[in-house]
């Protein structure tokens, strides 16, 4: 345990000497959330409610998705893979914590300070520019809190049975885009699932996906209330429950693999 | 000239083999680009469904334009990945910039040959599809001026956004760590060009109408081939102005990039 | 009068630090208000190299060796001074300049990582336009000399560091330059390979009259190959002139090595001092300026019965490093 924390203190004083990178993400972020919420009041283009959903919570569901895109590494994650590749996963392998928590100890710190840095600070400064949706009641405030742990636990999950595939084959990294590439779409972040057709948000919620992001981002926009709430909670514990299972199994597989045949 | 061809083909010849020779990983690379940059114009169509238009833009005129953006940057990306600042950037903190410099060759001709990642093709493939899908969808009536000026276009765009790439990678000489917020005026300018230029706030219009000039690389020209009016001051003659405006950002680019070079030998890194 | 083919008159170079934090903060003041500190790499180096000349050039890390030869090979344009090479001045007409150097660094390639070698070598016969005939006799001899052809057809990724540096020797050299570069170039070698490299270089440096200036750590290379050293600290030239003559001067104590029949008693005398000893084995240690060996053997002899004896000298190794070390140099030389 006391291991555990000692990487993620680490890996939170890391991020403090990456200040210059933290705010050009923070300004990449913010300028594309721009473009996206223009996007998006062009398609309302007057209409003032679309499937529960109305401009101003739209244009709130892209600052806040573009402030969890780092918190939540939407756009991929090759850590794994690249130590796997490059062999310093033997050094990692002998440690007291099992491979999924050393990482997991890795990503927290990061994930925090990108919460703060490219998440409040993004939402902060974009609502200068859009109404943003703020939530006022505390009880909110904790279910907003709960069920981003869980997407972020979702996420972690996710990231790293993706990265395990380079335990399997040389060219993971391609693997690992194509999975990205999927959940970005399905997860909500590229427009909000409840805009796509019924079909389609059908078949997203037979994924973990809208659980990484759809959920929390609907939670934070007041959209899911009561009995849609817990459900939407529930679906998120069953998801991480499974992935987190999933990952286990498939990381002793892998490390079977790897010390049977050398790599 | 005829040498300078005959060398850029051999070392892009060089650049080509050698990734070829990592086959799969190779061919994932190509698919997986095709997906990632798919994906959005998936997701563009789906709600759609939805909404009909985005500001009077129909799904047909959308992928025209997109398409043309996405053909245009991925072809780019692809002819100019060795100023890539990113790439760039490591070249040279290895020292293989100075490398080059001890050849006996012009230095441009070098770094454009000195890294052609192929598997950007994927990205133009991907533009050529959606592409291919406005074209249908929206009906475009083409007449022979049409058909010809679609490859002035296109290059049109390959040079611009290829002169921001330049300028990326000649700042590297200042700061040898890419400047992330370069990455905003290129594949944010690239995302930018995949809608009408009407739909974004004032200042964001003005900036790449008069800092950087990208509205006469895609969104003009394409007035021109949708046969749409303009919601800008500018003149219909303006959708003319492609090969202009690439050509003179690309003649500014390359300034900068002289300035830089005579700034890297007076200070090295 | 024959030209020098390179003549450096007041070389310096003056770095300009920007004085800021990292940070956007300080990146911005930077910007609004530049802070400069000046940090002279190169100060006031003058000297020159005839045709042919094989010189190794000197000094600790961060001494300026790098900064010259940056300048020498045109990458770096200096503060103040000249430099001529065979006529040329390296910064300007960078393509005409370079086609007549060579230069090989340990620790970078300069060869096409996924190529074969023989395709690299193909490729820098375009980029130097080598005619095909010299092109031709220049690759069979280089073969032969440098044992290539074991590689020729592997990528360079697959190669051994030694059969890297050799392909790097046959790269720099296929366009015939008059004057070559040698950084480092038998680091990370075994005694063998280090050999053949060595070797090879003289051959080039005797048969073709190529000058050669060669920076390294190991200073066993210097030995082995330059007459003529220049050392460089701080910026300035501490010394140029044979290696030979540096040695005489600054060479430490001599040594000799003796097993005694009894144990040694004597700390110091007549210009020898003990400075270890165990048991019936003593070292003793005298100034070989002022005291020959034949004469500290006889001198231990009258005091001690010797069965056996060993005249240690230090290497040139040991001498430069003292040199660097006690800065030796920067006092001037005794009786100048």
């Amino acid at each position: 345990m006391r291991y555990i924390w000692q990487l993620v203190k680490n890996s939170f004083r890391m991020q403090a000497t990456y200040r210059t990178a933290l705010l050009a993400g923070l300004l990449t972020n913010l300028f594309f959330g721009f473009l996206r919420a223009a996007v998006m009041l062009a398609l309302y283009q007057g209409q003032t409610s679309v499937n529960g959903m109305s401009i101003g919570t739209a244009v709130s569901y892209v600052a806040v998705s573009q402030g969890l895109i780092a918190f939540l590494t939407i756009f991929g994650y090759f850590d794994v893979m690249r130590s796997v590749y490059s062999g310093d996963v033997a050094a990692d392998l002998i440690r007291p914590a099992s491979l999924f928590t050393t990482w997991m100890g890795r990503d927290i710190g990061r994930s925090i300070v990108n919460l703060i840095v490219r998440g409040v600070l993004l939402m902060a400064i974009f609502s200068f520019f859009f109404d943003v949706v703020l939530p006022t009641s505390l009880l909110q405030w904790v279910w907003i809190g709960f069920s981003l742990l869980l997407a972020w636990g979702i996420s972690f999950c996710w990231r790293f049975l993706v990265n395990l595939a380079s335990f399997w084959t040389p060219d993971a990294t391609g693997v690992g885009r194509m999975a990205f590439a999927l959940s970005q779409l399905m997860c909500g972040f590229i427009l909000p699932l409840r805009l796509l057709p019924d079909w389609f948000t059908h078949l997203a919620n037979f994924t973990p996906f809208p659980s990484m992001m759809n959920s929390p981002v609907e939670i934070y926009l007041g959209i899911l209330n009561g009995s849609q709430l817990f459900s939407a909670i529930f679906a998120q514990v069953l998801w991480l429950g499974l992935l987190y299972v999933v990952c286990r199994v498939v990381l002793a597989a892998g490390i079977k693999k790897l010390v049977i045949q050398g790599g | 000239m005829r040498r300078t061809v005959i060398l850029y083909f051999k070392l892009i010849g060089i650049q080509i083999r050698s990734q070829l020779e990592y086959r799969v990983s190779f061919l994932m690379d190509v698919v997986s680009t095709f997906i990632l940059n798919f994906s959005y114009f998936v997701a563009l169509a789906l709600i759609l469904e939805r909404f009909g238009t985005v500001a009077g833009w129909t799904l047909g005129d959308l992928a025209f334009l997109a398409g043309l953006a996405e053909m245009g940057f991925g072809l780019m990306d692809l002819v100019f990945s060795g100023f890539d600042p990113d790439g760039f950037s490591q070249f040279v903190r290895l020292g293989k910039f100075d490398q080059m410099l001890l050849r006996p060759v012009n230095i441009s001709l070098q770094v454009f040959g000195s890294r052609f990642l192929v598997r950007r093709l994927g990205r133009f493939v991907e533009g050529c599809v959606i592409f291919g899908i406005g074209a249908g969808l929206a009906h475009i009536q083409w007449t022979l001026g049409k058909v010809l000026y679609l490859p002035v276009v296109l290059l049109s765009i390959v040079a611009g956004m290829g002169a921001l790439f330049v300028v990326g990678g000649t700042l590297i000489f200042w700061t040898v760590q890419p400047v992330v917020v370069v990455n905003i005026v290129t594949y944010g300018g690239n995302e930018l060009m995949s809608y009408p230029i009407t739909i974004y706030p004032r200042w964001i219009q003005g900036f790449f109408t008069y800092v950087i000039p990208l509205v006469f690389l895609n969104y003009l020209p394409g007035l021109y081939f949708l046969n749409k009016p303009g919601l800008l001051d500018f003149p219909p003659i303006f959708s003319f102005a492609a090969p202009f405006a690439a050509a003179l950002m690309l003649f500014l680019a390359f300034q900068f990039w002289r300035f830089g070079l005579k700034h890297y030998q007076s200070t090295g890194t | 009068m024959i030209p020098k083919m390179i003549d450096v008159k007041h070389l310096t170079k003056t770095f300009r630090q920007a004085d800021h934090k990292r940070d956007l903060a300080g990146t911005l003041r930077q910007l609004v208000a530049p802070k400069y500190r000046e940090i002279k790499a190169v100060e006031d180096v003058s000297f020159s190299l005839d045709r042919g000349e094989f010189v190794g050039y000197l000094g600790p890390n961060g001494a300026g060796k790098s900064t010259t030869i940056k300048m020498l090979t045109g990458l770096l344009v200096p503060s103040a001074g000249e430099v001529l090479v065979d006529g040329m001045i390296p910064w300007k007409q960078r393509t005409q300049y370079v086609a007549r150097i060579g230069a090989v660094f340990g620790q970078r390639s300069s060869l096409w990582w996924d190529l074969p070698v023989i395709d690299s070598l193909e490729l820098l016969q375009s980029l130097y336009k080598i005619p095909a005939q010299r092109f031709k006799s220049n690759l069979a001899e280089y073969r032969a000399l440098l044992q290539l052809d074991e590689f020729l057809g592997s990528p360079v990724r697959s190669l051994s560091l030694g059969q890297r540096m050799r392909a790097e020797l046959c790269a720099a050299l296929l366009h015939d330059p008059k004057l070559l570069f040698l950084d480092e170039p038998t680091i990370g070698l075994d005694v063998v390979a280090k050999e053949r490299i060595r070797r090879f270089v003289q051959h080039i440096n005797r048969e073709r009259e190529t000058t050669i200036i060669l920076t390294t750590h190991d200073l066993s290379d210097i030995e082995r190959l330059c007459k003529r050293v220049i050392i460089l600290d701080h910026g300035r030239i501490l010394y140029d002139g044979l290696l030979q003559t540096l040695v005489e001067r600054f060479e430490g104590e001599h040594l000799i090595r003796l097993t005694l029949v009894n144990s040694p008693q004597l700390i110091a005398f007549d210009g020898l001092r003990l400075v270890s000893s165990d048991g019936i084995q003593a070292v003793y240690a005298y100034d070989h300026h002022s005291l020959s060996g034949a004469e500290a053997l006889r001198k231990l002899q009258e005091k001690y019965e010797v069965i056996d004896f060993e005249l240690v000298r230090p290497s040139v190794e040991e001498t430069i490093r003292r040199i660097y070390e006690e800065k030796l140099l920067l006092e001037p030389p005794p009786g100048s």
